[in-house]
């Protein structure tokens, strides 16, 4: 079999990243709406901290008539094409990369990009609603694992296949840090309420799980009930968790061993490793929280940077 | 006249179990069946791309569920006339860039060959293996009121459809699977196989494995699909101009995450032109510098071969008869539509005298552009072609007007007879490959004659029809 274009590695790369991406946002999204059923009633939960997936410094407009700011947050993580996080544009962004690529991956897996590209295009304005929100987001995470599925068993263990695994391992990581990222907006936010509500911490920490899908399984792992604390360290450092940042490093590192001449990225792989190590942030205060996923996060985009240098831009 | 249907109203023979089938279902189940015949081919996302308002949209493929079908013992005399003629183009094209004894010889006119766009001189001396430059060919048939098929245009450069007629049968499997039970028809999936025989055996001697490659111009072609298409099917790496380059040795490599690797075999889907900015355009992005070397030294094979385009020219056209007689001894199979050469006076007095029943082409253009259509111009479009030929008598064409047949086709008023023309691919190398049927082409609107999907035509599937399976009635 013949090495791999390094212009379709780019491709097979990004495509998958996107790919990751739309399905990260909508269970990030589906956990929070989830939050906001349960919450008590006398409060109002509010959405902007979770405009924070599409980077710290973000900020949305919130109109007075949207006094929660759910349906400007949620159209802007959903529908919002100016938005380059939305899911509507990283699955376009994902189906104008993968259809460069279509003759390295199985007929059917470029099908279910297609199709979750269709069905997000003629889906997406009208999951804003609450009505037909939770249905859009489970279907785009339906897709995406079937696409994964349909990769995992009918595509042969090539490059082609390792580069679709490190774009989505890659943002997986990233996305996982992006999820406590925006646990610390949100105890960032109560604080400065300074109601203290330490009552509804344990929800709250329970919908952070149930945005990277880990609820059960941190509770097979972890006994006693949740606190803050074990739930970070879950996230960032449980390896045997496929979701978790550790997880997500260890995974890469079996991919890119697997690729030709990795050791440049292999060592920056190993920088990533000593600054997650060296993250163990007092999870009680959302400054410190925020302050330490900025810095994993800088350090998976070195990754990032690395892993395009040695694969794409370096080639003769 | 029409492909399904007599002249007295009954199915032909050939058609007999499709109408019958037809009439069977309703035009509700067929709609039915037409709608989920879409909607495959959007999850399969077979699209094609249209340029418009600036803008490149991938387009959901045009395709009608009443398929076109030819009786197989008639397709096995076209195709040989396929064979036949394709034979002798790549004969005379081999001979215009070495020897020319058709222009000794008298045959064909030397002024014709120097005012040639596609001719290009810097290959003189060049043989190509097995004499063959158009190894890929989609040649246009159309069929007139007499019931005979004719050869409308030699597509001899970059042909595009073939993807098509094997996506489109993959569709009417589904949409009509108890006639394929019953049914001989040819199937069409051995068409990438053949191409990938044909590329094979063009790769430089000794290269036991070759790395074939199809080099398209990007994702921003109308017939990228395609491109992806066939590179998917036959296992070749899809390349753009970018992800190539020639070595110092003059081999031609492409550039892998493991580093340069040697490609032996470029289908190449760029126009000659823009192949390689050395030798031609100097300005083409699409290209690979260097390209041209590689080909001389024997490094790498080209389908089709740069400068086979020279017989591709709606007026060197009207010379392939005479082609076919010089080369082959033998009587075209096919004929060709009458062609009128303004470049002669005699023949463009009387197209000039008779434009309005007339079809007036430009030599070089394709897609349908540029053409005149005599009785449903404008005295001011005729006019003007009449000012155009005069300025430029060399490079235009007339033809008597032939009223292309049709197929019952499902539009909104029904199921009404559309027309329709027909391109079957060619395959030339040391041995022709034809293929069983091709893309059938659909006008739309009424009464149209415009088929190209870039400006609202539609497709078909096209069935050759050997009989029925088992002893039982037709």
């Amino acid at each position: 079999m013949a090495q791999l274009l390094a212009r379709t590695a780019d491709r097979l790369y990004w495509g998958a990243r996107y790919i990751e991406r739309a399905e990260d946002t909508a269970r990030v999204v589906r956990a929070y709406n989830e939050l906001v059923v349960d919450y008590p009633s006398q409060e109002m939960l509010r959405w902007e901290p979770l405009a924070a997936l599409a980077g710290s410094d973000t900020s949305v407009y919130v109109p007075p008539s949207d006094p929660a700011g759910e349906i400007t947050v949620v159209r802007f993580l959903l529908a919002d094409r100016a938005n380059p996080g939305s899911i509507v544009s990283t699955v376009a962004m994902a189906r104008e990369n993968l259809r460069t690529t279509r003759e390295v991956m199985p007929r059917e897996a470029w099908q279910a990009v297609n199709q979750l590209s269709h069905y997000v295009d003629a889906t997406a304005s009208g999951a804003v609603e609450r009505q037909l929100r939770d249905r859009f987001l489970v279907r785009v995470v339906e897709i995406s694992r079937r696409l994964d599925g349909i990769l995992e068993s009918t595509m042969t263990r090539s490059n082609e296949f390792r580069m679709l695994r490190l774009g989505r391992l890659l943002e997986r990581a990233d996305m996982t840090t992006r999820v406590l990222g925006v646990a610390a907006a949100g105890i960032l936010e109560l604080e400065t309420a300074s109601r203290g509500e330490r009552s509804i911490d344990q929800v709250r920490w329970m919908s952070v799980l149930r945005s990277v899908s880990a609820l059960q399984m941190y509770q097979r792992a972890v006994r006693g009930p949740i606190d803050g604390l074990s739930v970070v360290r879950f996230l960032l450092s449980y390896s045997a968790f496929p979701r978790s940042v550790q997880g997500c490093l260890d995974d890469i590192r079996g991919v890119l061993s697997q690729l030709p001449d990795p050791e440049v990225v292999l060592e920056v792989l190993d920088e990533t490793q000593r600054a997650l190590s060296a993250s163990d942030p007092d999870v009680g205060r959302g400054v410190e929280l925020d302050r330490a996923m900025e810095a994993t996060q800088a350090a998976i985009v070195r990754l990032d940077r690395a892993i395009r240098d040695r694969y794409v831009a370096s080639v003769v | 006249m029409d492909e399904l249907i007599a002249e007295s109203g009954a199915p032909r023979p050939v058609a007999a179990a499709l109408l019958q089938l037809i009439d069977r279902i309703g035009e509700d189940e067929l709609r039915s069946r037409q709608r989920i015949a879409e909607r495959d081919i959007l999850t399969m996302g077979i699209t094609f791309t249209v340029y418009s308002d600036g803008q490149n949209i991938d387009r959901a493929w045009p395709f009608d569920i009443i398929p076109r079908v030819i009786d197989g013992s008639e397709w096995d005399g076209i195709a040989s006339g396929l064979s036949q003629r394709l034979r002798a183009i790549n004969m005379f094209i081999d001979d215009l860039y070495n020897d020319q004894r058709v222009i000794a010889d008298g045959v064909f006119p030397a002024d014709l060959l120097a005012a040639s766009v596609n001719y290009r001189p810097q290959l003189r001396g060049i043989h190509p293996k097995h004499g063959v430059w158009a190894h890929i060919s989609g040649t246009d048939l159309v069929r007139d009121d007499d019931g005979r098929m004719y050869v409308l245009e030699d597509n001899l450069r970059v042909p595009s459809g073939v993807s098509y007629v094997i996506e489109n049968r993959g569709v009417a499997k589904r949409a009509f699977a108890e006639l394929f039970q019953r049914q001989r028809i040819r199937p069409v999936d051995g068409y990438t196989d053949e191409l990938n025989r044909l590329l094979t055996s063009l790769a430089p001697d000794g290269v036991a494995d070759p790395q074939l490659a199809v080099l398209t111009p990007g994702i921003f072609n109308s017939a990228y699909f395609e491109h992806s298409f066939l590179a998917e099917r036959m296992g070749a790496e899809l390349v753009e101009g970018a992800d190539l380059v020639v070595g110092g040795d003059e081999c031609v490599y492409m550039k892998t995450i493991g580093g340069l690797e040697r490609v032996d075999v470029i289908y190449r889907r760029i126009d000659d032109l823009f192949l390689d900015p050395e030798s031609f355009l100097p300005d083409s992005m699409l290209g690979v510098p260097g390209l041209m070397r590689a080909w001389k030294a024997g490094n790498v094979g080209l389908a089709n071969a740069p400068g086979a385009g020279v017989a591709d020219d709606k007026v060197v056209y009207a010379w392939v008869p005479d082609i076919i007689r010089y080369y082959l001894g033998e009587e075209p199979l096919i004929a060709n539509v009458p062609t009128y050469r303004t470049m002669y006076d005699d023949e463009r007095r009387f197209v000039l005298d008779n434009i309005g029943d007339l079809v007036i082409k430009p030599a070089n253009e394709s897609g349908g552009y540029g053409i005149v259509i005599g009785n449903r111009a404008t005295r001011d479009e005729l006019d003007r072609a009449a000012a155009a030929i005069e300025a430029d008598p060399r490079n235009w064409v007339a033809q008597p007007i032939l009223s292309l047949s049709t197929v019952p086709t499902l539009v909104d008023e029904g199921i009404e007879p559309r027309h329709v023309d027909l391109r079957p691919f060619v395959l030339t190398s040391d041995r022709s490959y034809v293929t069983p049927g091709g893309l059938t082409r659909v006008a739309l609107p009424k009464d149209s004659l415009i088929v190209n999907s870039s400006q609202g035509g539609g497709s078909k599937d096209t069935w050759i029809i050997d009989g029925m399976y088992g002893s039982g009635p037709a």
